[in-house]
C-alpha cells in the first residue's frame, strides 16, 4: 500500500484533461465544416433551385424575366430537343460500354500482369490528363482525317460500307458522324474507367485466383466465377464515373461531329450563350439532371452496390 | 498450334497493350504536330518538317496570356479547394455531428452531376446577382468543383490512419494542435497533395464550366476551343507536348525521390 | 482404407526449382504413399510452400517430374489434376456464401446436383447451420473448415495444406490438429501437410520430412526423427539434443567406443551416421529426458554400462511436470538435463557435483563436420522469423 500512496502525482489533474478536448471539441467539426460547406450550399445547392425557378419563368432579356409558373416550357423542350437528347444517352451508353470493354485488359494487365512495368503503365494512363483534354481531342480530327490512316484502313476492308450501313459513318467519311463522337467519348472518359477498374482489381488477393485454378476453374472460368464479381465496384463506379460526363459533354460532339450529331449538351450550350433564352435552356438542364439521377439510383438499386465512392 | 498458345495464354497483355496505345496515339500526334508547318490556318495535316513554333511559343496573340491565366486561377483554385476540403475531411473522419448524410451528399452530389449542369445553374446565379463575370467567377466556379474531389481523396487517407496513433500522441503529452501538427497533419499529407495535385489538373484543364461563367475572359482552354473555330496555330501543340513532358518529368522525379527515401529507412 | 492401392502416391522425381541465381529448393526425390499423413516440416523460407506448389501445380519445376500414381502431371495445369490445396489464411471466395464455396469445385466439373454432396461435406465439418452465411461471418477456426471441406468434397487423390492452422490461436489449433487427423483417418486420402511448426508435424503426421536450405534433411516417422535424428539440424530443430565433440577410439561388437574429454562414452554402430574409423571426430547426441542425475556421493549405485559424465549444476528451474537443470562439465558446458518429478532429491540444487548417467541405447552419432548449432532457434524462434516474413 505504501508504495501507491508514494507514487508521484499526475504531471495534471486527470479529470480536467480528459474533458477538455471534448468540451472544445464540440463545436470544432462545425467550425471545420463551415466554409466548405458555405461554399458548395451558395454555389452548387442555390443555383440548382435558381435554375429551377428561371424554367418556370416568362418574358425576355429586355423587359426582364417574371416566375409566372410556366411548365409549358418543359414539355416545348422535351418536344423540340427528344432526338438530341435520346442521341446523348446513346452515345453515352456506347461510349460507356467501349471503354468497360477496351478499359478492363489494360486495368487487368496493370493489377496483374504488369510486374515491374506496372508504376510506367500507369503513369502513363494519367499523364495525357495534363495537357489540355481539348488540344487531344483535336488531334483525333487528324487521326480520323478523310485522307488519313483509319479512313484508308477502313475504307480497304470494306468496313466504312458496313458502318455506313448501320448508320454510323456517313459515304466515304468517319469524321462529323457518330462513329467519331463516340470515338472521342471514349477516348476522354476511359481514364475515369481504368482507374476504378485497376483499384479494385488490384484489391484481390492473388491467392483467391490459386484456390480457384485448384478447384477445377479453367482460367476463363476464374474471371468469369471468380475475378469479375469480385472487380464489381470498380464496374459500378467507372460505368458512372464515364456515362455521367459522357451525357453532358458537348465538346466532342462539337469538334468531331456535325449538326447531325449534336448532343444535349450543345443544345443547353447554344441556348444559353448564343440564343439567350434562359428559361428553356434551364428546362433542359434541369431535365438532364433528374434524368441522370433517375438512371444512375436505378443502376445502382440493380447492382447492389452502395457504398461506391 | 503452339502460336495459338501464345497468344492465347497473351491475350490480355495484348488488348491492354492496345487500348494503352489508343489511349496515347492523341499524345503522339500532338507531338508530331508540333513540329509541323501547316498550309493554312488549320494544323491539321502533315506538311513539311519545321522548329519554328519551338522557337516562338508565344508567337501567338493571346495565347500566353490566356496559358498564364489559367495558370493563376489553377493556383488560387487548388489553395482554396485544398484547404476547404481538407477541413471537410477532417471533420467527417474524426469528429460525430448532426446532418452527416447531408453532408455527405452535397459532396457527393457535384460529382455526380453533368458539368454542363452545373455550369448552367451557377450561371443562372451570376446573371440573377448581376455578378460581373470574369476571373473571380471563374475562380468561384472551379474552387467548387474541386472541392468534392479533395474531401474524397483526404478522406481516403484520414480513414485508413490508425486512430491509436492519435491516442499515443495525446499520451505523451501532446495537446490538440500539437497532435494535428506533429501525427495527423504528416500522415493524412498523401492525401492532401493528391487532392491538390487533381484539382490543379481538373482547374487547369476545365472547360465547360468556364465557358459558361468567363464572360469575355479567355484562359488556355477556351482559346483552344475558340482556334478550333478560327484556325489552330501550332504553337497551341508545343505547349500540349510540354505540359505531356513537364508531367511525365515530375511523377518520375517524385518516384525517384521516393525510392530514394524509402531506401535510406531501410 | 485401401494401402495396397498405389494410385494415390506421389512421387517426386530429382524435382527442383530456382528463381534465377536462388536455389528454393535443390533436385530432390520423394515418395508419399497412398493414405498416409506426411509433413513438411522447415522453418520459412526452406523450399517446402514451394515443393506443396510444385505438386499442386501452382509453380512449374526447373528440373524433374510429379507423379500422382502411374500419371506424370508435371506440366498439367493446377485445375487438371485432382490434387486440392487449403491454402494458407483459406483464401474463401469473399462474394461466395459457405455453400457455394464448397460446391466450387463440384460445379466446375460441371456436376449438377451438388446439394446433398455439399450438406454431408459441411456436416463432416460441422458447419451445417453456416451455410448461407459469407466467410467474413465467420470464426477464424470456422473459415479453416470450410477450407477444407471445399478442397475434400472433390475426393482429390491428395490433399495439400499449406501451414493450414498457421492463423488459430494456440488452443484452436491443438483441437484442429485433432479434427484434421480425424478426417484423415475418416476419408482415407493422402495427406501431405507444410508446417513450420515441429510438435504440430508430429502429433499429426505418419511420415515427416525436415527441409533446411531447399534439402529434405531427414525423413522418416515422428519417432525415429526424434530418436535417431541424422544431422545437427533435425537434432536440434526437434526438440533439445546435448552434442558432445568426440574421438573415435575403438569399435567392436556392435559398439563404438569414444573418447570425449578423458571420458569414455559407448555408441551403438547403427545409431551413428557418421563414418567411425579410429581417429574421426564424431559428435555424441543425447536428448536431455534420456538421462539421468545423481548426487556424486551416490555415484557407486549407477549401474555398469551407462555412459557417465560428471558435472556441476549451474541452474535448477522448477516447471511442474519436471525440473530442468543445466549442468557445467568438462565436454560440454551448457548439458540440459530433465528430470521426472517423481522423487525429488534436495541435494540437487545449484552448486552440486553431479554425475549424468544414460543408456548408451539412446546415444546418436553424428558427422563431426556440421555445425554445432544449426536449427537451435527452436520451433518458438522459427515462428517470430515466419511472422517477420509475413
Amino acid at each position: 500500500m505504501s508504495t501507491l500512496t508514494e507514487a508521484p502525482p499526475p504531471l495534471r489533474p486527470a479529470a480536467t484533461e480528459r474533458k477538455a478536448p471534448r468540451s472544445r471539441g464540440r463545436w470544432t467539426p462545425y467550425w471545420l465544416l463551415l466554409p466548405g460547406i458555405l461554399w458548395l450550399v451558395v454555389f452548387f445547392a442555390l443555383p440548382m433551385i435558381y435554375q429551377a425557378s428561371t424554367s418556370v419563368q416568362t418574358g425576355s432579356l429586355e423587359e426582364g424575366y417574371k416566375v409566372t409558373w410556366h411548365f409549358a416550357t418543359y414539355w416545348d423542350a422535351l418536344g423540340e430537343y427528344w432526338p438530341q437528347f435520346l442521341r446523348s444517352v446513346f452515345y453515352a451508353a456506347a461510349a460507356t460500354v467501349l471503354c468497360l470493354l477496351l478499359g478492363y485488359p489494360l486495368a487487368y494487365l496493370i493489377a496483374f500482369r504488369a510486374g515491374r512495368w506496372r508504376n510506367l503503365i500507369m503513369i502513363l494512363v494519367i499523364a495525357p490528363f495534363f495537357t489540355s483534354f481539348l488540344i487531344r481531342t483535336l488531334a483525333w480530327k487528324t487521326i480520323l482525317a478523310d485522307n488519313g490512316p483509319v479512313v484508308g484502313a477502313l475504307n480497304s476492308l470494306h468496313l466504312l460500307d458496313v458502318t455506313s450501313w448501320l448508320g454510323w459513318t456517313a459515304g466515304d467519311r468517319v469524321l462529323a458522324t457518330p462513329l467519331a463522337v463516340v470515338c472521342g467519348l471514349t477516348y476522354n472518359f476511359l481514364p475515369f474507367m481504368i482507374l476504378p477498374l485497376y483499384t479494385s482489381l488490384e484489391r484481390i488477393d492473388g491467392r483467391l485466383h490459386e484456390a480457384a485454378g485448384d478447384l477445377y476453374a479453367k482460367p476463363f472460368t476464374t474471371f468469369r466465377k471468380v475475378t469479375f464479381p469480385l472487380s464489381m465496384p470498380g464496374v459500378v463506379s467507372g460505368t458512372l464515373l464515364t456515362f455521367i460526363p459522357a451525357t453532358g459533354d458537348y465538346v466532342n460532339a462539337e469538334l468531331l461531329g456535325s449538326t447531325d450529331t449534336r448532343m444535349i449538351g450543345n443544345v443547353i450550350q447554344t441556348q444559353f450563350l448564343r440564343i439567350l433564352d434562359y428559361p428553356t435552356a434551364a428546362a433542359l438542364s434541369f431535365i438532364l439532371m433528374a434524368a441522370i439521377l433517375f438512371m444512375v439510383t436505378f443502376y445502382i438499386r440493380r447492382s447492389g452496390t452502395e457504398d461506391l465512392v | 498450334m503452339p502460336f495459338v498458345n501464345w497468344l492465347r495464354r497473351r491475350l490480355v497483355v495484348i488488348a491492354g497493350l492496345l487500348t494503352l496505345g489508343y489511349l496515347l496515339l492523341p499524345n503522339v500526334i500532338v507531338t508530331v504536330f508540333s513540329f509541323n508547318k501547316p498550309n493554312g490556318r488549320f494544323n491539321y495535316a502533315w506538311q513539311q518538317f519545321s522548329t519554328d513554333a519551338w522557337k516562338d511559343p508565344c508567337g501567338v496573340a493571346g495565347m500566353c496570356g490566356s496559358l498564364s491565366l489559367s495558370l493563376r486561377i489553377a493556383v488560387w483554385a487548388t489553395v482554396g479547394a485544398t484547404v476547404l476540403g481538407a477541413m471537410i475531411a477532417f471533420a467527417l473522419v474524426r469528429y460525430r455531428f448532426r446532418a452527416r448524410g447531408a453532408v455527405n451528399s452535397l459532396i457527393f452530389l457535384p460529382m455526380a452531376m453533368p458539368e454542363v449542369v452545373m455550369a448552367a445553374s451557377l450561371l443562372t446565379l451570376f446573371l440573377n446577382m448581376g455578378a460581373q463575370l470574369g476571373f473571380w467567377t471563374i475562380l468561384i466556379a472551379h474552387i467548387m468543383f474541386c472541392l468534392s474531389f479533395v474531401v474524397t481523396a483526404v478522406k481516403a487517407r484520414v480513414m485508413s490512419m490508425d486512430p491509436r496513433l492519435e491516442e499515443a500522441a495525446r499520451d505523451l503529452y501532446a495537446g490538440p494542435v500539437q497532435t494535428f501538427v506533429r501525427v495527423t497533419l504528416p500522415i493524412a499529407a498523401p492525401g492532401i497533395a493528391a487532392g491538390a495535385l487533381l484539382s490543379f489538373a481538373l482547374s487547369f484543364d476545365d472547360f465547360i464550366i468556364t465557358n459558361f461563367n468567363a464572360g469575355s475572359t479567355v484562359t488556355f482552354p477556351m482559346f483552344v476551343w475558340g482556334s478550333a473555330q478560327r484556325g489552330t496555330p501550332v504553337q497551341i501543340n508545343v505547349i500540349g507536348t510540354a505540359m505531356f513532358l513537364i508531367a511525365v518529368l515530375f511523377v518520375l522525379a517524385s518516384m525517384a525521390v521516393g525510392n530514394r527515401r524509402n531506401r535510406q529507412k531501410a | 482404407m485401401n494401402t495396397t492401392d498405389s494410385s494415390g502416391d506421389v512421387r517426386l522425381v530429382g524435382i527442383g526449382k530456382t528463381y534465377g541465381s536462388f536455389t528454393a529448393v535443390h533436385p530432390l526425390d520423394l515418395t508419399v504413399p497412398q493414405g498416409s499423413f506426411f509433413a513438411l516440416l522447415g522453418a520459412s523460407g526452406c523450399g517446402k510452400t514451394t515443393t506443396l506448389r510444385m505438386i499442386a501445380g501452382l509453380e512449374e519445376p526447373t528440373s524433374g517430374s510429379v507423379h500422382l500414381g502411374e500419371q506424370e502431371v508435371t506440366r498439367l495445369p493446377p485445375y487438371k489434376r485432382p490434387v486440392n490445396t487449403v491454402f494458407q489464411s483459406y483464401a474463401l471466395f469473399p462474394h461466395l456464401d459457405i455453400f457455394e464455396n464448397v460446391a466450387f469445385g463440384l460445379r466446375r466439373r460441371g456436376i449438377r446436383s451438388v446439394k446433398k454432396q455439399v450438406e454431408e461435406m459441411l456436416d463432416l465439418v460441422q458447419l451445417g447451420e453456416q451455410a448461407r452465411k459469407k466467410p467474413h461471418q465467420l470464426s477464424g477456426g470456422q473459415q479453416q473448415r470450410v477450407a477444407v471441406a471445399r478442397a475434400l468434397i472433390n475426393h482429390p487423390k491428395v490433399l495439400l495444406l499449406d501451414e493450414p492452422l498457421g492463423a488459430l490461436d494456440l488452443k484452436l489449433r491443438r483441437q484442429m490438429q485433432l479434427e484434421l487427423k480425424r478426417i484423415q483417418t475418416e476419408v482415407g486420402i493422402t495427406f501431405i501437410h507444410v508446417t513450420h511448426d515441429q510438435e504440430e508435424a508430429m502429433t499429426m503426421a505418419d511420415t515427416v520430412a525436415v527441409m533446411d536450405a531447399g534439402r529434405v534433411e531427414q525423413l522418416g516417422p515422428p519417432t525415429e526423427l526424434y530418436e535417431n535424428p541424422r544431422t545437427t539440424f533435425v537434432a536440434n530443430f526437434l526438440g533439445t539434443s546435448n552434442l558432445i565433440e568426440a574421438e573415435v577410439d575403438t569399435r567392436g561388437g556392435g559398439d563404438i567406443v569414444l573418447d570425449a574429454g578423458g571420458g569414455k562414452l559407448v555408441l551403438p554402430e547403427a545409431r551413428c551416421s557418421a563414418s567411425a574409423r579410429t581417429g574421426d571426430k564424431v559428435l555424441v547426441g543425447i536428448r536431455p529426458e534420456k538421462i539421468s542425475l545423481t548426487h556424486v556421493d551416490d555415484a557407486g549405485e549407477i549401474p555398469e554400462g551407462r555412459n557417465r559424465v560428471t558435472g556441476t549444476i549451474a541452474d535448477a528451474s522448477f516447471i511442474g511436470v519436471s525440473t530442468q537443470y543445466v549442468v557445467d562439465s568438462a565436454v560440454c558446458p551448457e548439458f540440459a538435463v530433465y528430470v521426472q518429478n517423481v522423487e525429488r532429491d534436495g541435494r540437487l540444487v545449484p552448486g552440486a557435483d553431479v554425475v549424468l548417467h544414460w543408456s548408451p541405447a539412446h546415444t546418436f552419432g553424428l558427422d563431426a563436420a556440421q555445425s554445432l548449432l544449426a536449427g537451435t532457434t527452436g520451433s518458438a524462434g522459427v515462428e517470430s522469423v515466419e511472422e517477420e516474413a509475413a
